[in-house]
């Protein structure tokens, strides 16, 4: 079943990776209530396979119409569509094929490799560890502010408060449940995420209204010849390797490391010149660089439980609803589902060849719906999905006002990954922290005598100062640009 | 009003909010030294200070310092909310009427809701459209993955 799941995952999120506004992770969020009664493997693997996917349906969009179907294919949008204007649209997906192809495979290598050796440290791990390990998860807070830092901290510490709600993890008292029994164990981080990242894309395109439709005619794929070949060979290399970095690192993702690769592929380019006029090598680096982030973005969160960008967030839920814990004992309880994950990875990225190419005709058409049917047709996918996780009708609305909240986040300009660190990290940091005080008798010396635990306070804390510094030297800089204006 | 002045001034509320319900969870002879109020009463306390820091801010900024997006007339801004408001309406009405109505219908109503609401138009193929969809997703989510649905009050579960 893992091979079906790989293949309907993959064509899953090349649909929603092609229709811009729906990002990797709301395409994901919206297939999580459909896995609900499937075996945890295989839709673990139809969650991952969606990523996947949806990574090469974001450069369909931005190649054909200059519109990126996900944030990572922002830098497709330059070659690609000038690969588009001159009669090169089908070498341009091609190439944005292969390229995906070769940075999924690489960033799978990665994370077999990597993942189970980082697991194997954090077995070690004591209470204090793991609330070092949760304060190193949110000191990606301080990076993720964009323009301001103290937006960034709010809506983390809005994620922490969200996570308090429910049954107090050491005394079992209910706190912030106003005596709701539907409030009782918490709010389950899946409904966060549908509501701030589906629900609040529905509300911002609200205020479009028509029904405008993009004529498209048909385009075929054409793989790269030979000679193409040798030369997006360097660029695939430079997209893979930064896509590795970015994937791992938390807060990362496929956004920066597809502009980072173009930039990088165009220094190290023997033909700068055509970048931007239709370079294969500029639609290579960014395509290798945000499917690599596909499988790397995957090594904290399963190896320490801590998601390092919105789609690994999305997957960390769907392995809690099915009652997998992300983390060390995942490799020593459910083994099984590991190696399936990697297996399933991999039959994605074949998947991804195969499909890419047959599907290109329903894309084209999906595209090019009225966005009225496209929204009425999400909005009933978010509603019948929610229902179906625990057959609750108080969810449904739970996630229409999280979707209310993302609307006045994204207006007011405030990131929504340090709310979904916060709520998902929130009830370990609490509960570790509470525990490592009650074995110290309540000496927070405890905290620094672990080494595993300074060493992680250790780097949270170079993190956060790192980010502050960099934020203050943007800051200037734009002040100062401001004042040149 | 300065945007951000505004969603300090609105954290800052639900920072005393929730403070005060915190200070109002019992206290239990289980309770370690920090308690189930302990870390609650922190988060408040932080959102409180990042709000007052953020108003303080956008005070200094002053009209220059105001959100560099373009200023939005007072009517654009109010038709944008009401858009918001007239959507997030319709999936209330799903979640009220969909116990008695059942799913088909439900799912029928907000599809055809929904288009009707964002392309102005009523017509048979949006009737169509809101058919199909929700057979389609009924057929989906009921009969092919068996997750059951509200049956509403007819005999036969929809």
């Amino acid at each position: 079943m893992i091979v079906p799941a790989a293949f309907a995952g993959v064509a899953w999120g090349i649909l929603g990776g092609a229709l811009p506004g729906i990002s990797p992770s709301i395409t994901m969020a919206l297939l999580v209530p459909f896995t609900y009664g499937l075996d945890p493997s295989v839709a673990i693997v139809l969650l991952a396979s969606t990523y996947v996917g949806a990574e090469y349906g974001g450069s369909i969009p931005a190649i054909l119409i200059r519109t990126p179907g996900t944030n990572a294919a922002a830098a497709t949008v330059v070659d690609g569509y000038a690969m588009h204007q001159q009669g090169r649209a089908g070498e341009a997906l091609g190439i944005s094929l292969y390229s995906g192809f070769v940075g999924g495979l690489f960033g799978l290598v990665v994370l077999v490799l990597l993942t189970e050796r980082l697991s194997t440290v954090a077995l070690a791990f004591t209470p204090a560890s793991y609330f070092a390990l949760g304060m190193l998860g949110l000191s990606v807070i301080a990076s993720l502010g964009g323009e301001s830092l103290i937006k960034g901290l709010m809506a983390g510490v809005l994620g922490l408060m969200i996570a308090t709600i429910g049954t107090d993890p050491v005394t079992g008292l209910n706190r912030f449940t106003f005596d709701t029994a539907d409030l009782l164990s918490g709010i389950p981080p899946i409904l966060v995420m549908v509501g701030l990242f589906a629900v609040s894309e529905l509300f911002m395109q609200s205020g479009e209204t028509g029904w405008e439709q993009t004529a498209q005619r048909s385009v075929r794929i054409r793989f790269p010849s030979r000679a193409i070949w040798r030369r997006i060979a360097l660029p695939q290399a430079i997209g893979s390797v930064i896509g590795t970095f970015e994937g791992i690192m938390p807060g990362g993702g496929g956004a920066i490391s597809s502009v980072l690769a173009y930039n990088e592929a165009r220094r190290w380019s023997r033909h700068k010149e055509e970048f931007g006029k239709g370079s294969p090598e500029g639609v290579a680096a960014p395509e290798a660089a945000n499917n690599t982030v596909a499988c790397t973005a995957l090594i904290p969160m399963l190896s320490l439980g801590i998601p390092s960008s919105n789609s690994s967030a999305v997957l960390l839920g769907g392995f809690l609803i099915h009652g997998l814990t992300p983390g060390p004992l995942l490799f020593v309880q459910h083994p099984e589902v590991v190696r399936g994950l990697y297996a399933g990875l991999f039959a994605a990225n074949v998947a991804m060849v195969v499909i890419g190419y047959v599907i290109m005709t329903p894309c084209l058409w999906l595209v090019s719906r009225p966005k009225p049917y496209l929204m009425a047709f999400v909005y009933a996918l978010v509603v019948s999905g929610v229902y179906s996780i625990e057959g609750s009708l108080f969810h449904v609305g739970l996630v229409l006002a999280f979707g209310v909240l993302g609307y006045v986040m994204r207006v007011s300009k405030m990131p929504f990954l340090p709310t979904v660190l916060g709520v998902v990290l929130g009830f370990m940091i609490e509960s570790n922290y509470r525990r490592a005080l009650v074995l110290s008798s309540g000496s927070h010396m405890t905290f620094i005598e672990d080494r595993i635990s300074a060493a992680l306070l250790g780097l949270a804390m170079l993190f956060i100062i790192g980010s502050l510094l960099r934020h203050l030297r943007d800051a200037g800089a734009r002040r100062g640009e401001g004042a040149i204006a | 009003m300065n945007p951000d002045l505004a969603l300090g001034g609105a954290t800052l509320a639900l920072a005393a909010g929730y403070y005060l319900l915190a200070a109002a969870i019992p206290t239990s002879l289980l309770a370690d030294d920090v308690g189930p109020a302990g870390l609650p009463a922190i988060y408040a306390l932080l959102l409180a200070a990042l709000s007052v820091l953020l108003m303080v801010r956008s005070i200094r900024r002053g009209p220059a310092g105001a959100s560099d997006r373009a200023v939005e007339s007072e009517i654009g801004r109010r038709s944008r909310i009401a858009r918001v408001a007239g959507l997030l309406g319709i999936g209330v009405a799903y979640v009220v009427v969909v116990p008695s109505l059942g799913y088909l219908l439900s799912i029928a109503v907000l599809i055809g809701g929904t288009t009707y609401y964002q392309g102005g138009v009523f017509n048979r193929y949006v009737v169509g459209v809101a058919v199909s969809g929700a057979v389609f997703l009924w057929l989906m989510f009921v009969v092919l993955l068996g997750i059951a649905q509200p049956p509403g009050w007819w005999p036969v579960p929809f």
